[in-house]
């Protein structure tokens, strides 16, 4: 382990993978440990992330050379009952590992160090099947307050199959379930930049790095700030026609509570954590704890301009700390 | 010895022997019974995952055991609860058993409990309370940060599978209490200095305990290692289901989550929900939480090829309860899920 400093507690490995079968669909991801994103007070913060491999071929991923990516790392999207090969793959400066977050593997599946490995110098392929279509998110689980924290996950979503009956294109929520037109994934997450300085493995062998003591200044949707910019990003901010439905994909992905408020719409909310509810949920505003996932159908009945808030609440206090607004536009 | 050789060595054969050590046990009777229990209100400290010493209150199983949490009670509708709290220390006590949903009154109280003295409650527990209890000390806010706390079980009359008349059925249970620990408030308690009006707790525990990872002091031993505690730790085979009764003692609201299955969640601070979620995580309030979930050992659903055996965890996902003084990652609020 030359070169990557002193860690504890860690369980470097990268073997291959047991009862290896070909994949329906795979990703290829490496990781970024010098990203940054540029907050709207005109302030920077490092990010770390996964890189698509696949997408940037010839990319030495996992340290030596590690390099900017996304912010929040590229998402991976299957079909329900596909079986999917997640690989990733880690130089020898540190360890990471993608637990795909509400998917249920085997142990050596979970990307969960103490149980499997972490990976280090060399390529993981983690093997899961895709057997519930829904929404959830992937994320590193080493050091997972910091990893998690400084950006380390990305969108993971699981569409039904295709209905025979169904015109092509038609994309539904989970498998009979309802029909959207747009789409939108807001992974919220709260940013203590004071963390944001910190190394892959600080605090792992004892002394107090302050991973207990959160102090989010940042409040932002799908990697961008929801002081001002994430009010009209594209990639966050919905436009859709009146007759149109929305499904939001609302992931808590900080670690404090946090209240979404539709902006005077309502939801009707029809999934959570990847299942299905038994009967759909009708709110005006959801409160979730940290990795919730809640699938909301938004179907506007007025044109107008729906500012979405999203609060981040103290664990203790329950004082909001900060605000993330984006908008729905609907003409 | 390291985790995972340990388990793949031995690890079923050990979890067997400490089964039913931890788990709450229950047979039904036809009859009604008094429920007698003695706690001994106490004090002593504990060593915190990185060696620094803390300042507990507890109700004790003995006059000079610190219990953390209080050992639980499980009775039945119908029973007479028993108890009796002597109070060993200086300050003055008491000993309530929160009421069933949020802003019910208490469904017991012993009253204050002076230095020495000793409170009762005796109790005819009513047809309609099964479920999910918190025992606790209001006498101040902060009394059940520092230990006073524990779990009161109440079964509904003659089932040992069911927590309300009606309810998705169970083989086994347990309570997972979460608390956490600020030492700045726990030396002022015990130092009589200026209580703190802000907490940043430092240790983050399950059923009195942090995890420790492979490698680790304690790890292994189920009287540190909140992994192996057989209190907490979850271990069936398929088919196994396991009611969780989730409380939260301490200052933090948290989310709870599982690995390897989604739980059935059943009851939000009492209520029952008037549908059955799936949920990998879960909402514990502050302030008092109380969830009721089933952990349903089915074999994991996204496994390829399918498996029944494995070891995962349930953590607490706000992750800065995954630490300890600051660092020490996995040395936080999480148990093990063994699939056995
Ligand atoms: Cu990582
Ligand atoms: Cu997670």
């Amino acid at each position: 382990m030359s070169g990557m400093g002193q860690a504890c507690y860690v369980y470097p490995g990268a073997p291959a993978t047991p009862a290896l079968v070909t994949a329906d669909i795979s990703f290829s991801r490496g990781i970024y440990m010098n990203g940054s994103m540029l907050m709207d007070d005109g302030k920077s913060v490092t990010i770390w992330g996964f890189t698509d491999l696949a997408a940037a071929p010839g990319t030495m991923a996992g340290g030596n050379n590690g390099m900017g990516g996304s912010f929040p790392s590229p998402a991976i999207r299957v079909t329900e009952g596909q079986i999917v090969h997640t690989s990733l793959t880690v130089g020898n400066m540190w360890m990471h590992t993608i637990h795909h977050h509400g998917i249920e593997p085997s142990t050596e599946n979970d990307g969960v160090g103490h149980f499997s490995y972490d990976i280090y110098n060399g390529t993981y392929t983690y093997q899961w099947k895709a057997s519930s279509a829904g929404t959830y998110f992937y994320h590193c689980h080493v050091n997972t307050p910091l990893h998690a924290e400084m950006g380390m996950y990305g969108g993971l979503i699981i569409d039904p199959k295709p209905l025979s009956t169904d015109p092509v294109g038609t994309k539904r929520a989970f498998s009979n379930g309802p029909i959207y037109d747009v789409e939108a994934i807001w992974a919220c997450d709260e940013i203590d930049p004071a963390l944001h300085t910190l190394a892959w493995n600080a605090g792992t062998c004892g002394g107090d790095v302050g991973l207990n003591n959160f102090h989010p200044k940042y409040f932002i949707i799908t990697g961008v700030d929801g002081a001002s910019s994430a009010l009209t990003n594209p990639g966050v901010a919905v436009n859709m026609k009146l007759g149109q439905t929305a499904l939001v994909r609302y992931i808590c992905a900080g670690f404090f509570p946090q209240k979404i408020t539709f902006g005077g719409l309502t939801a009707s909310v029809v999934a959570s954590d990847g299942r299905p509810l038994p009967a759909a949920w009708s709110t005006t505003s959801i409160e979730a704890s940290s990795a919730e996932r809640y699938d909301c159908i938004i179907k506007p009945t007025t044109t107008g301009t729906y500012t979405v808030t999203v609060q981040f609440l103290h664990w203790i206090t329950g004082a909001v700390l900060g605000t993330a607004k984006t908008r729905i536009n609907v003409t | 010895m390291d985790r995972r050789s340990f388990l793949k060595a031995s690890g079923a054969g050990l979890a067997t022997t400490l089964m039913g050590t931890g788990m709450l046990s229950w047979t039904p009777r036809s009859e009604a019974a008094t429920i007698s229990k003695t706690y001994y209100i106490n004090d002593g400290t504990r060593a915190m995952p990185d060696g620094v010493s803390v300042y507990f209150k507890s109700y004790g199983d003995s006059a000079t055991a610190l219990s953390l949490p209080a050992t639980p009670i499980i009775c039945q509708e119908g029973d007479t609860l028993s108890i009796t709290v002597i109070n060993r220390l200086l300050k003055t006590h008491n000993f309530v058993i929160g009421g069933l949903k949020a802003g019910d009154p208490p469904l017991a109280s012993t009253g204050n409990i002076a230095s020495g003295a000793t409170g009762t409650i005796n109790l005819a527990i009513p047809s309609g309370a099964a479920g999910s209890y918190m025992f606790y000390d209001n006498v101040t806010g902060y009394n059940r940060f520092l230990g006073l706390h524990g779990g009161l079980a109440i079964m509904p009359s003659g089932s040992s599978t069911t927590l309300y008349s009606g309810s998705p059925t169970f083989k086994k249970q347990l309570f997972w209490i979460f608390n956490d620990i600020d030492p700045a408030l726990n030396n002022a308690v015990q130092l009589n200095g200026t209580i703190p009006t802000t907490f940043t707790p430092r240790y983050f525990t399950i059923n009195g305990l942090s995890s420790r990872p492979p490698g680790a002091s304690g790890f292994g031993d189920p009287t540190i290692d909140a992994m192996a505690d057989p209190r907490s730790k979850l271990s069936g085979s398929i088919g196994d289901r396991t009611l969780l009764r989730i409380l939260n003692t301490g200052m933090c609201s948290h989310s709870v989550h599982t690995h390897a299955n989604h739980m059935e969640w059943l009851t939000n601070n009492g209520v029952v929900r008037s549908s059955v979620w799936k949920k990998d995580s879960l909402y514990l309030r502050n302030n008092l939480g109380k969830i009721d979930s089933i952990y349903p050992f089915s074999p994991p659903p996204d496994a390829y090829p399918a498996v029944t055996t494995g070891h995962f965890p349930m953590h607490l996902h706000d992750e800065m309860s995954q630490t300890a003084g600051g660092g020490l990652y996995q040395f936080g609020s999480m148990t093990e899920i063994e699939f056995i």
